[in-house]
């Protein structure tokens, strides 16, 4: 069943995209055309064989000591050179609520 | 008689460098000279770095006055795709998003061509984040193909594709989601090769499909493209890299040993597709008899379940994409929305704005497709597909060592002619199941196609971890198509011998 602008726009709202009305429109046909090139998919839903998340099978995750590495880790400075607005040796972000004004 | 880079390969130039035929810094002036003289119609780069390319230079005369030993790629000019940091330079992945952002260290793999010798000479157009097959979708300029300005020059790696077929690199680095430099290679009439997923460290490249996503090296030459993989394998593993595996080896070693008592895979319903060029199809034929001629045999093989690859590669990227680049909200990097009154509404809005149309049809139906009770139906679904595409290589590389096959259906097409973005994924059908699969691939040219007047070429896949022997029988089907020449294609004819000049 397609999938209509109401339903994007709550897609599009999960992905914290917004989108102006016309490209919402414009999304929506294209998802639904989207759908289209990946339905064939659902013919391997049942299919007897273990999913593959990876090509290489035995991934694990890797762990080492909670200690920093003085060699690798950005100093503050150039950790926040990239970013927008920073203070005080920080990332600012505006206030999370929309309460209280300026954080 | 004067050099011209035009007509050097890499092999060449770093051992000119090492006799003292010329200096590093004489090549860097040349390269710079190419640029100038030839970057304006093609558009190849998103950002220039002659003081970069200078100082290696610098670095590798001043070694060579010390009598050190020179590195194999001393004196090579190279280009970078702009997802890879590179420590002096932006790195934009061709994104409003990203457009000042400085890359704060370098990616392991441009590192490792560094201590190789390489000079640093651009970063390379793209598609935005590498979603695209033409490069249409940079935020910032079009590439023209070197071969017809008309035309792309594929993608998403197309400026690096473009860089090498314009004679402003000599070889340059791509990544490889779903064919992004395979197809590129094949319109602009360079080599391009996706090696095994794991091969190349992917620390500091910017991360569209993880379970995809490789690295690998454009060259005019086959023996070039050898050259780079050694370079980028030397010192193996990257521990840096959770996915990386130690691949290091002499890419040189056997590339010349021919490919006598070989076997070439055949997949006869991916030569009878729907909407295959007749003159692709003709020069697969034709490389597929010089093989033959050359002692190998060439055996049908099967890949039965190709067919949902396209669904499962549509599935598996845009997936992985959208939790890649969910870290982009405005905050650590990127562009940030003024105003916002919340996080809520500045992430949204820095997204909104920051991200081109590609970027955010790919991510949305990411978010679709990993959705509550939208998941099993089709995430679930296309990695048992991914399953049974493997297994269908594992089956077909015990019958033959490569599979041959063509690397686009067509060749370079028209701006704007693939306007419609689900047209331009059914494009991929050559080059996205051995992604799914994680195997190696290679795209060769053959020369010019009989009715479009364009670069034409091949495709061979290879086994996981059998790059060498793809770079062997890459080397066969050059040779074949080549004439006694260093590369089946030169430098486009557009270009050639515009600056470039050693003197």
């Amino acid at each position: 069943m397609a999938l209509t602008e109401n339903e994007v726009r709550g897609i599009a709202d999960y992905a914290r995209i917004a989108l102006e009305p016309e490209e919402l429109t414009q999304m929506t046909a294209y998802l639904n055309d989207a759908l289209k090139v990946i339905e064939p998919i659902e013919r391997y839903i049942d299919a007897d064989v273990p999913p593959t998340f990876h090509p290489i099978g035995d991934l694990a995750n890797v762990m080492r000591e909670d200690d920093v590495d003085r060699d690798r880790a950005l100093d503050i400075a150039a950790a926040l050179d990239n970013a927008a607005s920073s203070r005080e040796g920080m990332f600012r972000v505006p206030s999370i609520l929309g309460e209280g004004g300026e954080s | 008689m004067p050099f011209n880079l035009d007509d050097l390969t890499a092999a060449e130039i770093a051992s000119g460098v090492a006799q003292g035929s010329f200096t590093a810094t004489e090549v860097a002036h040349a390269a710079l000279a190419a640029i100038d003289a030839r970057e304006g119609a093609i558009g190849a780069y998103l950002e220039l770095t002659p003081e970069l390319a200078l100082a290696a230079a610098a670095r590798i005369d001043e070694a060579r006055s010390a009598g050190s030993a020179l590195p194999p790629l001393a004196g090579v000019p190279l280009a970078v795709k702009d997802n890879m940091n590179l420590v002096g330079t932006h790195t934009t992945c061709a994104s409003r998003m990203l457009e000042t952002y400085e890359s704060p260290y370098t990616a392991t793999c441009v590192d490792r061509l560094l201590a190789a010798g390489c000079l640093p000479v651009g970063k390379a157009n793209m598609d935005e984040f590498a979603f695209g097959s033409s490069t249409e979708s940079s935020a910032f300029h079009r590439t023209n193909n070197p071969w017809d300005p008309a035309r792309v020059p594929g993608g998403s790696s197309g400026g690096s594709a473009a860089a090498v077929a314009a004679g402003t690199a000599t070889v340059s680095l791509g990544s490889d989601t779903g064919g992004s430099i395979r197809q590129p290679a094949a319109f602009c009439g360079v080599v391009g090769m996706k090696p095994t997923y794991g091969a190349v460290s992917r620390y500091g490249v910017t991360a569209f499909g993880s379970s995809l996503d490789q690295v690998g090296p454009f060259a005019r030459s086959v023996r070039d493209v050898a050259l780079v993989m050694g370079g980028l394998t030397a010192g193996g593993r990257d521990p840096l890299d959770g996915t990386s595996q130690d691949a290091s080896a002499d890419y040189l070693e056997h590339l010349e040993d021919g490919v006598e008592g070989g076997r070439v895979g055949i997949v006869p319903a991916l030569m009878d597709a729907e909407g295959l060029a007749p003159e692709v199809r003709r020069t697969v034929e034709d490389a597929a008899s010089r093989l033959e001629a050359a002692g190998a045999q060439l055996v049908e093989v099967s890949l039965d379940h190709l067919e949902a690859a396209i669904a499962s590669y549509y599935v598996i990227g845009p997936a992985e994409a959208f939790s890649n680049l969910a870290r982009f909200d405005g905050v650590r990097y990127g562009y940030q929305e003024p105003g916002a009154a919340t996080l809520a509404e500045q992430s949204a809005l820095s997204r909104a704005h920051g991200f081109g149309q590609e970027a955010k049809r790919r991510q949305i139906l990411g978010a679709y497709l990993l959705s509550s009770g939208v998941y099993d139906r089709y995430y679930y679904a296309a990695q048992k597909a991914r399953t049974m595409i493997t297994r269908d290589y594992l089956a077909a590389f015990e019958q033959v060592d490569v599979i041959l096959m063509p690397p686009s259906p067509h060749a370079a097409f028209k701006f704007g002619e693939l306007a419609d973005p689900t047209q331009m994924y059914l494009s991929d059908m050559y080059t996205i199941s051995l992604n799914i699969a994680g195997n190696p691939g290679i795209s060769v040219p053959t020369g010019l196609g009989a009715d479009s007047g364009l670069p034409v070429g091949v495709q061979l896949q290879g086994p996981a971890f059998g790059d060498r022997k793809l770079l062997r029988f890459a080397r066969a089907i050059e040779r074949s198509f080549a004439d006694g020449k260093k590369s089946v294609l030169p430098v486009a004819p557009g270009c050639a011998g515009k600056g470039g000049e050693l003197a």
